[in-house]
């Protein structure tokens, strides 16, 4: 098992002011390491409107290199507006996930749309930022990754990764909507597409991690980083019905691989969980891992899916 | 070309169709059998919330294409489940056959929030020659991308020296016209190639039709068929805006042709005539289909009020 130390939270929206577009809600956090700081690409939100109804930005917070718990600076704008008329990110561009490219950038985010038997749809994303990350353009304004023969609706959770000279996109693809008290409750699984251009992409079109809890669990954040030989995945799963709390709420799962396709799952090795009180104590999800400096963290949300911002755990021994 | 007119042929509401359907008998697709055509249609039922859904139903039709032997009486192909991208409608269904099945290329809708509704291409698969089709899958086969942002749809399928070819339409995007009006879309038709039917290479928001009403032009329903060494398309083309009762800014019917299936010559002419004031067709043309039966060649399309009182047929004179 790891053995993660928990730093604590680090960033509280709700402490950051004059952004009309960042009230709360701090979500998926994703890492662009860089000369003086760690920068952190989250989703948040302004207030619901009228009907109660949210939209998502992407930004991000810079953190201190050397002490990565210290908050430098925090983005102006979003990085990325919401999508026009009728268009799949008219309602939200949430979460993001960054990689370099070269001298630039590449996003792959979530676009959201609103439907009327179901709350939402959602699909995959892509843009590229010039500027080291701090702007970044749609390659288009319809999606890259969208809705195919067996993944039918709600492609989300963008993870890009480069390995082998191949990009590598870990992403969620619903199942069903499933009818629970009256409200339509998304089931969606992790899945996986590799590309050589970013662009056209090939789904590899089965799920990667075996369910556990039940058969309609729901799987989330599938962040992969290869270490020491293995290919580690931590990644967020909930029940299908009442997760909005403790009892079937979000954990932290861990699976393995060598080749990327095959997976071996082990929750009893992911090492971190909700913690006996604070602001993760009911749930914990959306992990994201990354090397600094030697060091092993991963950033991530306890309460309410992040409604007051992400933490930071640090890793005791290695990734093994 | 010159078109001989017979006139409607095929009215839904003198028939008993399945799922509660009363009106709409659009976008006619044909499958043509030894002795006799199976039209397919899309008619409509009025949901719970007293919108319209969208359903696949047949007649078949003697050769002579009048004589009606009888309609469809079970459903063709349900909706879609919950959240699917043909949840709240199915129109239309392009059918072609492939060894020994058929396939079925549906055109699903899904009702959305800020505009009225998406769509992408399905595939279904037919083993009893067409009375039912079965799914390939719960999502679709087409969908938006990068740059054709929403409305895929409309797909039409010819099988040449071995390639899957699809014409179909995508959305350029949506508008609204005036403060207080609905959002508006336009669309262009595009081309897809596929080994299988199942896997699609499009041409990314390639536009193969030239535009004859300027951007704003609506193309919709793409048929095409080989006469002699030419391929010929019909499809409908309209104003973005104001199309449904505003003389003149409605649905007609256009034409192009091709050698080599990639650049294609727009040539209205070639299209039938619209109606004399008060008939079937004066107002309103869409939803071309155009087949060969029995050596002659013909052409099914949908006149005033997109169809609502059934469709009607054209014949090539040669």
């Amino acid at each position: 098992m790891f053995q993660w130390k928990k730093l604590g939270k680090v960033f509280t929206p709700q402490e950051i002011s004059g952004r009309a577009w960042l009230k709360e809600f701090a979500q998926a956090p994703a890492t662009l390491i860089m000369d003086n700081v760690v920068r952190v690409y989250f989703s948040c939100r302004p207030p619901a409107d009228t009907s109660g109804q949210y939209v998502s930005y992407s930004a991000y917070v810079d953190l201190e290199r050397e002490n990565p718990l210290k908050v430098r600076q925090v983005a102006e704008q979003p990085i990325l507006g919401l999508g026009g008329l009728g268009e799949f990110d008219e309602f939200g561009t949430y979460p993001v996930s960054v990689a370099r490219d070269g001298d630039l950038v590449r996003a792959y985010y979530a676009g959201w749309t609103r439907c009327e038997s179901v709350p939402f749809n959602v699909a995959i994303g892509a843009a590229i930022s010039y500027d080291g990350g701090r702007t970044f353009d749609k390659l288009g304004n319809g999606p890259v990754l969208s809705y195919s023969l067996d993944e039918p609706f709600v492609l989300s959770g963008p993870k890009i990764r480069r390995f082998n000279n191949l990009w590598h996109l870990f992403y969620i693809a619903g199942r069903k909507w499933k009818m629970v008290d009256g409200r339509a409750e998304p089931v969606y699984k992790i899945r996986m597409a590799t590309s050589e251009d970013g662009i056209q992409w090939n789904k590899l079109n089965r799920d990667l991690i075996e369910s556990r809890v039940e058969t309609d669990e729901a799987q989330a954040s599938p962040d992969v980083i290869h270490a020491n030989g293995i290919y580690h995945m931590f990644f967020s799963y909930r029940y299908s019905s009442h997760y909005r709390g403790k009892q079937n709420g979000y954990r932290i799962g861990y699976a393995s691989s060598r080749n990327l396709v095959d997976w071996i799952r082990d929750d009893a090795k992911a090492g971190i969980d909700v913690s006996e009180q604070g602001w993760d104590a009911e749930m914990i999800s959306y992990p994201h891992v990354f090397e600094l400096d030697g060091k092993t963290y991963m950033a991530y949300l306890g309460d309410q899916v992040g409604r007051h911002g992400f933490g930071l755990a640090v890793l005791e021994g290695r990734l093994e | 070309m010159k078109w001989l007119k017979h006139g409607k042929i095929f009215d839904p509401t003198e028939h008993r169709l399945p799922n509660g359907c009363v009106q709409f008998a659009q976008s006619p697709q044909t499958l043509v059998f030894d002795n006799f055509v199976r039209i397919y249609f899309s008619t409509r039922s009025v949901d719970a919330k007293g919108k319209f859904l969208s359903h696949i139903a047949y007649v078949d039709m003697q050769k002579n294409l009048r004589d009606v032997i009888g309609v469809a009486d079970r459903t063709v192909l349900p909706l879609g489940d919950l959240g699917c991208f043909d949840e709240h409608g199915i129109f239309p269904m392009n059918v072609v056959r492939h060894e020994g099945t058929i396939y079925g290329y549906t055109c699903g809708w899904n009702r959305r929030v800020s505009v009225s509704v998406d769509t992408a291409i399905g595939l279904t698969i037919s083993h009893d020659d067409g009375l039912t089709f079965q799914r390939v899958g719960s999502g679709p086969v087409l969908a938006a991308s990068l740059h054709e942002p929403c409305l895929v749809g409309d797909g039409f399928v010819m099988i040449i020296g071995g390639v899957f070819h699809m014409w179909y339409i995508f959305g350029t995007g949506w508008k609204k016209y005036a403060l207080d009006a609905a959002p508006d879309r336009t669309y262009k038709i595009g081309h897809a190639t596929s080994p299988d039917g199942i896997n699609w290479q499009k041409e990314e928001a390639r536009q193969i039709v030239a535009d004859r009403l300027g951007p704003e032009e609506s193309q919709a329903l793409p048929t095409v068929l080989r006469i002699g060494q030419r391929y010929h398309m019909f499809f409908c083309y309209r104003e973005s805006f104001d199309f449904r009762k505003v003389q003149g800014r409605g649905y007609r019917i256009g034409h192009a042709w091709s050698d080599d299936l990639s650049s294609w010559t727009r040539d209205d002419e070639q299209s039938p005539p619209p109606g004399p004031p008060g008939a079937w067709d004066s107002d309103m043309q869409c939803y071309p289909h155009v087949f060969e039966c029995d050596d002659k060649i013909y052409l099914l399309y949908n006149g005033n009020q997109f169809g609502r009182h059934g469709f009607g047929l054209a014949e090539l004179q040669r």
